[in-house]
């Protein structure tokens, strides 16, 4: 089964974990513009609370913890997703601006603005007639 | 359409202990995944193609108890107002749209994992359902459909007695 089939993809990495749920990779778009890198993820269950983002160095790592959904005395009829927890790690350039990094969550999905810094934005140079 | 209802085919749903191991049902699963593959496998398309095929699908998850059905869908970035609950006497229809926004024209895209468009899933219940008296509601992403299910409906067949002679 290809990965793209599925909403959620189960992370692969090999760390110990604390909690005893399962470590979801989550899907995300990234797209540059003239000013800024975007990230969004999809991390359905998060919200502002539960999401983390986090710079050490230059490796980016967004996780979100996501409370195990069990509900007692119901049997499961259907079922085509897992809940758990979400990471995945990004390396970042130096072309990001760390100070300026925001990020926002709205229905499930993490939004990351990485603004780049001044000195790596494309510059029209003026030519003025001699 | 065809396609996504096909993996919540009725049968399969209300075999989900018995037969979900069974080796023929297996089989059929992963010949309709490999299909369903094939066709949803561009990571990143071209806009106009991927349109078309890398639909966005949105996972189900369905529990019961005795008096009522509770389902759920992974549904993140959908507002609540483009989602569309709909209960008939034995089905739950969850329509939608995710929109891509479009603020900034000027994108140059480096990932494009996640997947945008209309969605529309069918999920046939078991049980005959009161559909008066549905809720839902949709928070972090994760929409929650609860459905009593009709307690005359199911009082309906008469027990019969056996006695030995």
């Amino acid at each position: 089964m290809s990965d793209k089939d599925l909403q959620k993809t189960e992370s692969t990495a090999v760390t110990e974990k604390v909690r005893n749920v399962k470590t979801f990779v989550p899907r995300v778009d990234i797209y540059e513009t003239k000013d800024a890198l975007f990230l969004i993820a999809d991390m359905p269950g998060v919200d502002e609370k539960t999401v983390d983002v986090e710079l050490e160095k230059n490796i980016l790592t967004i996780s979100g913890r996501v409370e195990n959904g069990k509900i007692k005395d119901y049997s499961l009829v259907f079922s085509e997703y897992e809940v758990g927890d979400y990471e995945r790690t990004f390396t970042l350039s130096d072309e990001i601006d760390r100070e300026k990094i925001k990020a926002t969550v709205k229905q499930g999905v993490l939004r990351l603005q990485l603004p780049k810094a001044e000195k790596v934005k494309p510059k029209k140079i003026t030519i003025n007639v001699a | 359409m065809i396609m996504k209802i096909r993996s919540l085919l009725p049968d399969v749903v209300r075999k989900p202990t018995t037969d979900i191991d069974h080796p023929f049902y297996s089989l059929q699963r992963e010949m309709n995944n490999l299909f369903d593959n094939f066709f949803r496998g561009f990571t990143v398309a071209p806009r106009g193609f991927a349109a078309g095929m890398a639909d966005f699908t949105p996972s189900v998850d369905v529990k019961e108890n005795d008096k009522e059905y509770i389902i759920k869908a992974e549904l993140p970035g959908v507002e609540e107002k483009d989602i569309d609950v709909t209960v008939t006497n034995d089905s739950v229809i969850i329509k939608g749209e995710k929109k891509e926004e479009k603020k900034d024209k000027d994108k140059n895209y480096y990932y494009m994992e996640r997947s945008y468009g209309s969605f529309c899933r069918v999920i046939p219940l078991d049980a005959e359902i009161e559909s008066g008296k549905a809720q839902a509601n949709f928070k972090n992403g994760i929409l929650n459909v609860k459905i009593s299910k009709n307690q005359k409906a199911k009082e309906k067949g008469t027990k019969v007695p056996i006695k030995t002679s």
